[in-house]
């Protein structure tokens, strides 16, 4: 049976009618059109639906939605303010580090939990930090290139 | 079956309404608390005859308290609230946790919890191997009440444990440490998101002439249904000193503890010859917190 919940999501409050099985990225897709968070694996293993909820990355294809109530969510779509893109999006196009694009969403919100509380990451960190998430075309490089770029003092 | 069948989705506000709700639907009920585990299950076609999820979310379960030197954890604490706790981050004797946590990547430490990865039984996770080197119980809700379980009765087969249709778990609880006291844990595997090959979780303490005593290694990964302590590893160093031939002895006799097995990910003997690295080295890394070194 459906329930209606509401999430907050990007800093809007959306009011959604969800079934007990439904997953949060199903939700962002399916029902509020918010297409950056990707459908990968769909368990948990390859990053690409990664979203922040209070600012944690976390795997949007394992939330239940009925969990999700109270959480401050953020996507891709939530990173730009007033029409200018985050720091670390303009990192991402500067530095090339996109091929196809499909994990890039994911990437960009796994990077930026973690520079908001490590803000100066080595290489090393930032490699772990982005250890959810897997990339089949760039080899990495360019991604921890695009992150470097926006660490503090580096 | 698909998870599209589950039909409610109850969020209790305590642990009591938990267990009434449990009471109520028995094995037609999944008690829910970080979830990283069901999608996978599902899946792969291992999850049948659910009728509802019991999400512990909101039953008061997300802590991590120290009372009398025992280490209480909530069932719906995630591996991050772990990880930042205190005296996971300083005690040298709770250093097999701080190493399990370092494995996962940032999106599951940050949903993944204690409970749920204790209760999966799962012989492939590793927080249960590094909770039973620090001999570690759990406490179980049912009916009846309250109770208490050793972790090493806990585990009874693949994906099977002790807590009755009716019950969930609680809290896990890790008793007080002596004084000289330090653990450890290394995993085996190929990548971030990886289930263990093998994994490996020690525990030891020095009395006061320096010699080893009430030594525990726990290994699970792909040893068999479940996770499980080696005696005999641990009966080489037990009343011994600490030596680098002593801790090298015990690593090798580790393959009569253990039953390897061989799958697509590796054979019997490469896990074999892993889990005596990973014994030597993790009992190197548990005295080396006690400013001993072996390696």
């Amino acid at each position: 049976m459906k329930a209606m919940i509401s999430l907050e999501i990007n800093g809007e409050v959306h009011e959604v009618a969800v079934a007990p099985h439904a997953t949060l990225l199903q939700v962002l897709r399916e029902d509020l059109a918010l297409l950056g968070a990707k459908k990968g694996c769909d368990t948990g293993g390859c990053g690409c639906c990664t979203v922040m909820m209070d600012g944690e990355a976390v795997y949007s294809c394992m939330v239940f939605a009925m969990t999700a109530p109270g959480k401050k969510i953020t996507t891709i779509e939530g990173l730009q303010q007033n029409g200018k893109l985050d720091p670390l999006q303009e990192a991402f196009i500067e530095t090339g580090a996109v091929q196809c694009g499909y994990c890039t969403c994911g990437m960009i919100l796994a990077a930026k939990s973690h520079l908001s509380s490590h803000p100066s990451p080595s290489d090393q960190e930032i490699r772990q930090a982005i250890a959810g998430n897997l990339c089949r075309c760039t080899g990495y490089q360019k991604i921890v290139d695009a992150i470097r770029l926006v660490s503090v003092g580096r | 079956m698909p998870l599209s069948e589950v039909k409610e989705f109850f969020v209790p506000q305590e642990a009591g309404e938990v267990a009434a709700l449990l009471a109520r639907f028995g094995n037609r009920a999944v008690v829910l608390a970080g979830g990283t585990f069901l999608h996978g299950l599902a899946a792969r076609g291992l999850l049948h005859g659910v009728d509802a999820f019991i999400y512990l979310g909101k039953a008061g379960l997300s802590y991590v308290k120290q009372v009398d030197g025992v280490l209480a954890v909530g069932a719906m604490t995630t591996f991050t609230e772990l990880g930042s706790a205190e005296p996971v981050r300083n005690l040298p004797a709770l250093g097999a946790i701080k190493d399990a946590l370092q494995y996962p990547p940032a999106q599951i430490r940050n949903m993944a919890t204690v409970g749920g990865c204790v209760a999966s039984a799962s012989p492939l996770f590793d927080l249960p191997v590094a909770f039973l080197a620090l001999d570690g119980t759990v406490k179980a809700l049912g009916p009846k009440g309250e109770r208490e379980i050793a972790l090493r009765k806990f585990y009874l087969d693949y994906f099977e444990h002790a807590l009755e249709k009716n019950e969930f778990l609680t809290q896990v609880r890790l008793p007080k440490a002596a004084a000289r006291s330090a653990s450890a844990f290394l995993k085996l595997d190929t990548n971030a998101n990886d289930l263990a090959l093998l994994n490996v979780g020690v525990c030891v303490t020095l009395d006061a002439s320096g010699n080893c005593r009430d030594v525990r290694v726990a290994l699970g990964g792909g040893i068999g249904k479940i996770p499980v302590r080696a005696a005999a590893c641990e009966a080489v160093l037990n009343g011994q000193r600490p030596t680098r031939e002593r801790v090298s002895e015990s690593a090798q006799v580790v393959s009569s503890d253990i039953h390897t097995v061989s799958d697509h990910r590796a054979s019997a003997q490469y896990r074999t010859a892993a889990a005596r690295v990973l014994v030597k080295r993790a009992l190197g890394r548990a005295l080396s917190r006690l400013g001993v070194e072996v390696n």
